[in-house]
């Protein structure tokens, strides 16, 4: 539901109270202007038209010439209506209010505010009133707003002068139109093995025209720092992702990778990141006909941490290749994640069908403090070729008398030892 | 319900207010759902997401037991986009102030309901939020403000409504001709109206000095005389054929030769201008002016046309009105142009020489199946009857357009006693010939040109309701059909020529070759389409919305320009045959062999170029952007326009960066080749575009300025400056430069696009716009023809 807004609809409006006024309003939005396209239909001398059509078109002032068979030529023209606005983009107005009377008038005061559905903004750029307007004189202004709010917005002008005579006249009018959302943003993390989260963000066109993306990247809050995933560096230049495609046509959905990493400072308690974290923000810039211009960022994006309970088991080392039937080592690190709780942990390990655990089964690991850590080796084999999944870890608190299970901790590939060429 | 859904929404910033009240609903639901999720992951920011998608999410959610795993497959979530940067820094109390957003939300969504509904209320509603007041009288204001609105949406409505009734006067005039098609048999059955003489252009130069020059230049205008059927007619009678030579129609030969050659040909025109409209089919009159027609004209020529297998040995004849191509046929009177036509010496060699123009221009690749049914056409002398389906079978599918935009705009704004000062050409003013066609044409009279086409497709036999019914072709019968086209696509008319266009098939029928009529054109080969209208039978699907349709046609004429080109480069003829070379003409076949070579090239650059225009209205810029940058090989001399030109494609798009580096290769290709007098401008005016784009309307408008400097005329950099002015503030200043340019150089400026900007300003400067459109539309009169296209005015 877009509302025109052009210049005859002011016109039309002010027709209708010309007897009470003496000034005219008129409203314009800038959209930036387009270039004129022709439409090439040529012959050949031989032809019967002969040289007719080539002289046509050299003479038409909105061919390029030279090549007047090339479309897009180089005449601007004026927008042609109102267009849409979309969050993020500038508004630009153009007002003016012209002394359509025979008499000069007095004391001038035109004011553009923007009602939106929560503030009201002052966009004119004076707000001092014309002492004078002589008949056939216009006042100028052009406004700019930038748009921050989606929804409807109306542009009250407001007009006061005071006639000949000495009587105080004002009226306004209201221009209302519609702010639309240009893009959608989709966001997926993955949590790494290592603390690093990955970051997809899928954003889409939503508007009518193509979009150039001048600028997509993310501003990570003060536990991260990020690494953009977006180019491929092949020389001494990285190429984008994208290829040549560097503008987003409408209903496209382009896919933006970012890793991030906590910070030393961060990833060194391991209680900190934990839970919902915030990770940072998209700072969007684009550019659509002839550089206008929109900036986007998105909310806050909160991830949540990968629920580790009270102890958490992660892999330190594993080999992706093993001999079957031999013997291999993994280092698991074990971390107490409980904020106040000092830990007693017992191991014990369960063979599976394939993996048959090396050594004492219900060791004492010994005391774990609140957010430390302690590392140990482990050794196991497999008696089974293929895929295996390394299951079986039984960490028991004897404090609490919880016990927590480790199951598909990991996956390794086991083959036949004289087929693995490393033995 | 994925426990990753979450959003969160900062306290100050609205609400997608563009989410109805079902959404809202929606959030009911979702809240409810996400109570049975765990404590820790709600929040309670979520209730405030409007979004729909989150809530699709379940089911594509894969059943996984594993929490660990779950987590780092969640599905994509939807992020809020709070809003632009400046409004979003403060963070920090993200969770105040949530109650309050929640009743802006409804109070604002109240608000949107209302203001597209019921002003009054929404007034209210927005005082709820703010300190907006509006006085009673105001209210009334706020009225007109979405009456306006209304009125806007009238606007263009009343658009729709116009092309409609657009529509309906097409119909009408379709019912009306089908209406006189019910009358046609009658009319239409005596041999007389079939054989009315139409090509008969190239005879008028004899009675219209002034224009001789314009028609027998010999810019190629020659080619179209000896192409004519006329000539296998008239072997009968050798002794008689000399003062028929530039005669090419066969009627109209024949009509000379009955009356003798002491006939001024002016008699036979006055038969055709006076009788103004007698070709018309839907024309009332069509039947009295029929009988104007003289009896014997008609029987003769309509005898020609059956007479076809007659043809012995034509080529000696090309040759004698070739040799003749400079002012000594410029004779006036017949008998020293017969004299003219004598002195001829070596008609052989220009036959030869003519035949190798002709192969070169009109050669063509044909589908195989096509390919096959001429060579047994050419084996068994006769022509065989081929399948109704296979034949081409052309007929005007509306009548006449007639009619003056600008004419009716100034009865309505103007008056009577203006509009009749209005003195645009009709096909009625003119010859009812190719010199006046021409010259509809070159005064942009185009509606009346094609109704002159079609008058003279008419006395061709190709008329109004003769689509479907077999009928002969000769070349003129189709460059008439492209000029008609051609106009038709140039008016915008695009339906209508897709409608006509269809009985063209894919232009590849049997008999639009040569080879088919061996007996008319004997021992000529290839298209008798011509290579433009091919072209344009390739173009116009994109500008009715299948461009894809168009694409497939350019890429096949694409193969066969390569083709052929790849054929001349080997040695070969175009059609890939051997070309036998005798010693002593190896030169002068190398010459013309480069001379196709080049033909063809420029040929196939034409193709390219609509390729990479089609896919520019296509918004398919990577690859438009490749084809204009390949025609740069061919066309060597464009590279600085072509190159601007992908400059200007991608500022359009927003690249700015890439646009100032193609801007960058323009100027470092001109410092290669040194000077150039365009340089300077194709420079600056670059410059201009980036400034432009850079929203540096100031620099812009002086980079504009300094074109104007160099080349004061440059109706470009005048148009743009003044726009730029417009940007700045500058509308009086902005006026006063366009009004003074349409004043001073009409001729330049009575452009749509010039015209649609001071229009445009007119409505911003004042609200007597409509005077001063109403004078621009007096200048219009006074020198656009028919064709002008009167949108720009902005009268309606």
């Amino acid at each position: 539901m877009q509302v025109k807004v052009q210049a005859e609809s002011g016109k039309m409006d002010v027709n209708q109270a010309k007897q009470e006024h003496l000034l005219a309003l008129k409203v314009m939005r800038l959209t930036k202007p387009t270039l004129f396209t022709n439409m090439p239909v040529t012959c050949e001398d031989r032809d019967l038209p002969g040289d007719l059509f080539s002289k046509l078109m050299r003479e038409d002032p909105s061919t390029v010439k030279g090549a007047e068979t090339l479309m897009l030529g180089e005449m601007l023209t004026l927008p042609q209506n109102f267009g849409n606005i979309f969050l993020g983009e500038t508004f630009s107005s153009y007002i003016s209010v012209h002394n359509d009377s025979n008499q000069i008038v007095k004391d001038i005061l035109v004011k553009a505010d923007l009602q939106t559905s929560s503030q009201r903004l002052n966009l004119s750029a004076s707000n001092s009133a014309v002492a004078e307007l002589k008949p056939e004189c216009c006042i100028d202004d052009v406004i700019h707003h930038e748009v921050k709010e989606i929804g409807t917005h109306i542009l009250v002008c407001a007009v006061s002068y005071t006639t000949q005579m000495g009587e105080k006249m004002y009226f306004r009018k209201f221009f209302k139109f519609q702010v639309l959302k240009p893009l959608d943003v989709k966001t997926k993390f993955y949590n790494a093995e290592t603390d690093e989260v990955f970051l997809e963000a899928q954003i889409q066109n939503i508007t009518t025209s193509p979009m150039f993306m001048e600028k997509v990247s993310l501003e990570p809050s003060i536990m991260y720092s990020v690494m953009e995933l977006n180019t491929v560096s092949t020389g001494e230049e990285g190429v984008s992702t994208f290829g040549k495609m560097s503008y987003l046509q409408p209903m496209d959905t382009r896919q933006y990778l970012y890793c991030l990493k906590p910070k030393p400072e961060f990833a060194e308690k391991a209680g900190v990141i934990k839970g919902v974290t915030v990770i940072g923000k998209l700072d969007i810039v684009w550019k659509t006909n002839l550089g206008e211009r929109g900036r986007l960022q998105t909310s806050q994006l909160q991830r949540m941490a990968p629920g580790y309970g009270d102890v958490r088991l992660s892999l330190e080392q594993i080999p992706d290749t093993v001999n079957l039937e031999e013997p291999f080592d993994i280092t698991c690190k074990i971390t107490n994640c409980s904020s106040e709780r000092t830990m007693d942990m017992v191991l014990e390990m369960c063979n599976t069908n394939s993996i048959h655990w090396c050594g004492v089964s219900g060791r004492q690991l010994g005391k774990l403090n609140p957010s430390s850590s302690l590392s140990l080796t482990l050794k196991l084999l497999s008696s089974v070729q293929g895929l295996q999944s390394i299951s079986g870890l039984r960490l028991t608190d004897t404090f609490l008398k919880r016990t927590y299970e480790y199951d598909d901790i990991a996956q390794v590939c086991v083959v036949c030892s004289h087929l693995n060429p490393d033995s | 319900m994925d426990s990753n859904n979450i959003e969160t929404q900062e306290p100050n910033l609205s609400l997608d207010m563009s989410e109805n009240v079902d959404s809202m609903k929606n959030t009911d639901i979702s809240s409810e759902e996400q109570l049975l999720e765990p404590p820790e992951i709600l929040f309670q920011d979520e209730s405030i997401d409007l979004g729909g998608e989150n809530f699709t999410t379940p089911q594509e959610q894969p059943i996984l037991e594993n929490i660990l795993y779950k987590l780092s497959d969640q599905m994509m979530e939807s992020v809020i986009i709070s809003d632009s940067p400046n409004n979003s820094e403060d963070d920090a109390g993200q969770m105040e102030g949530l109650q309050d957003v929640l009743e802006q939300c409804e109070a604002g969504e109240e608000s949107l309901l209302n203001l597209s509904t019921e002003t009054k209320e929404n007034t209210e509603s927005i005082n709820d939020t703010s300190d907006f007041e509006i006085p009673e009288k105001s209210q009334k204001d706020f009225q007109s403000v979405s009456t306006v609105n209304e009125d806007i949406n009238c606007k263009d409505g009343s658009k729709v409504d116009e092309s409609s009734s657009q529509l309906a006067v097409a119909d009408s005039i379709l019912s009306n001709s089908t209406n006189q098609k019910i009358e046609e048999p009658t009319s239409k059955k005596s041999p007389k109206d079939e054989a009315i003489p139409v090509c008969t252009i190239f005879s008028q130069v004899n009675n219209l000095p002034k224009i001789q020059g314009q028609s027998l230049k010999p810019d190629g205008f020659e080619p179209a005389i000896v192409k004519s059927p006329s000539f296998g007619s008239s072997f009968e009678t050798p002794n008689r054929l000399l003062p028929l030579m530039c005669q090419p129609s066969p009627s109209l030969s024949k009509f000379f030769a009955d009356n003798g050659q002491s006939n001024p040909a002016s008699d036979f025109f006055d038969s055709f201008t006076t009788s103004s409209s007698f070709i018309s089919v839907s024309n009332p009159n069509a039947n009295q002016s029929n009988s104007s027609v003289p009896e014997g004209l008609s029987s003769v020529s309509s005898s020609v046309l059956s007479t076809p297998q007659e043809s012995a040995t034509p080529a000696f004849y090309f040759g004698e009105s070739l040799s003749q191509p400079t002012p000594s046929n410029v004779t006036p009177t017949f008998s020293q142009l017969q004299a003219a036509f004598t002195g001829t010496d070596d008609p052989f060699a220009t036959a030869l020489n003519m035949s190798e123009v002709d192969r070169r221009y009109d050669a063509w690749l044909p589908s195989e199946e096509t390919r096959k049914t001429l060579i047994s056409i050419a084996t068994l002398q006769y022509n065989s009857v081929l399948n109704k389906e296979k034949l081409t079978m052309p007929g005007l599918k509306f009548d006449n357009l007639q009619g003056d935009a600008v004419r009716d705009l100034m009865l309505r704004f103007l008056g009577e006693q203006a509009a009749s000062k209005r003195q645009a050409l009709t096909a009625n003013s003119v010859e009812q010939s190719f010199l006046g066609l021409k010259q509809l044409i070159s005064t942009k009279n185009w509606r009346a040109a094609v109704d002159l086409t079609g008058r003279l497709l008419t006395a061709h036999g190709q008329g109004y309701g003769k689509s479907g019914q077999p009928t002969s072709h000769t070349t003129d019968s189709l460059q008439l059909w492209f000029v008609r086209l051609a106009l038709l696509t140039k008016l915008s008319l695009f339906q209508n020529a897709e409608l006509e266009f269809e009985s063209f098939g894919n232009l590849d029928q049997p008999d639009l070759y040569y080879e088919y009529h061996p007996c008319v054109y004997p021992g000529r080969k290839g298209s008798m389409v011509p290579f433009s209208m091919r072209v344009l039978n390739a173009d116009l699907p994109q500008y009715l919305g299948k461009p894809q349709e168009s694409l497939d046609r350019l890429h096949t004429m694409k193969t066969v320009c390569t083709k052929i080109l790849d054929n001349l480069e080997n040695g070969l003829a175009e059609d890939g045959s051997m070309i036998n070379i005798l010693q002593e003409n190896r030169q002068a076949c190398w010459f013309t062999r480069q001379t196709s070579i080049q033909l063809w090239r420029s040929r196939l650059c034409r193709v390219m170029y609509s390729m990479a225009n089609c896919l520019l209205m296509m918004k398919d810029y990577v690859l438009a952007v490749d084809v204009y940058h390949s025609i740069i090989k061919y066309e060597p001399s464009q590279k600085p326009q072509l190159l601007s030109g992908i400059g200007r494609i991608f500022l359009q798009i927003g690249d700015i960066k890439r646009a100032e580096k193609y801007f960058q290769d323009v100027e470092t290709d001109f410092k290669t080749k040194g000077n150039d007098p365009n340089q300077n401008t194709v420079v600056l005016m670059n410059r201009a575009f980036v400034y432009l784009s850079q929203n540096n309307y100031g620099d812009a408008h002086s980079s504009f300025s300094e074109v104007l400097r160099i080349d004061p005329t440059n109706p470009v950099a005048n148009n743009n400056a003044a726009v730029c002015l417009l940007y700045l503030g500058k509308l009086k200043e902005s006026l006063k430069q366009l009004e003074s340019l349409v004043q001073q150089d009409p001729s330049h400026y009575l452009h749509e696009s010039v015209l649609f900007n001071l229009t445009t300003m007119y409505e911003l400067e004042s609200s007597r716009s409509m005077q001063k459109k109403q004078a621009l539309l007096e200048s219009v009169a006074c020198r656009e023809g028919d064709s002008f296209n009167i949108q720009c005015l902005k009268l309606m």
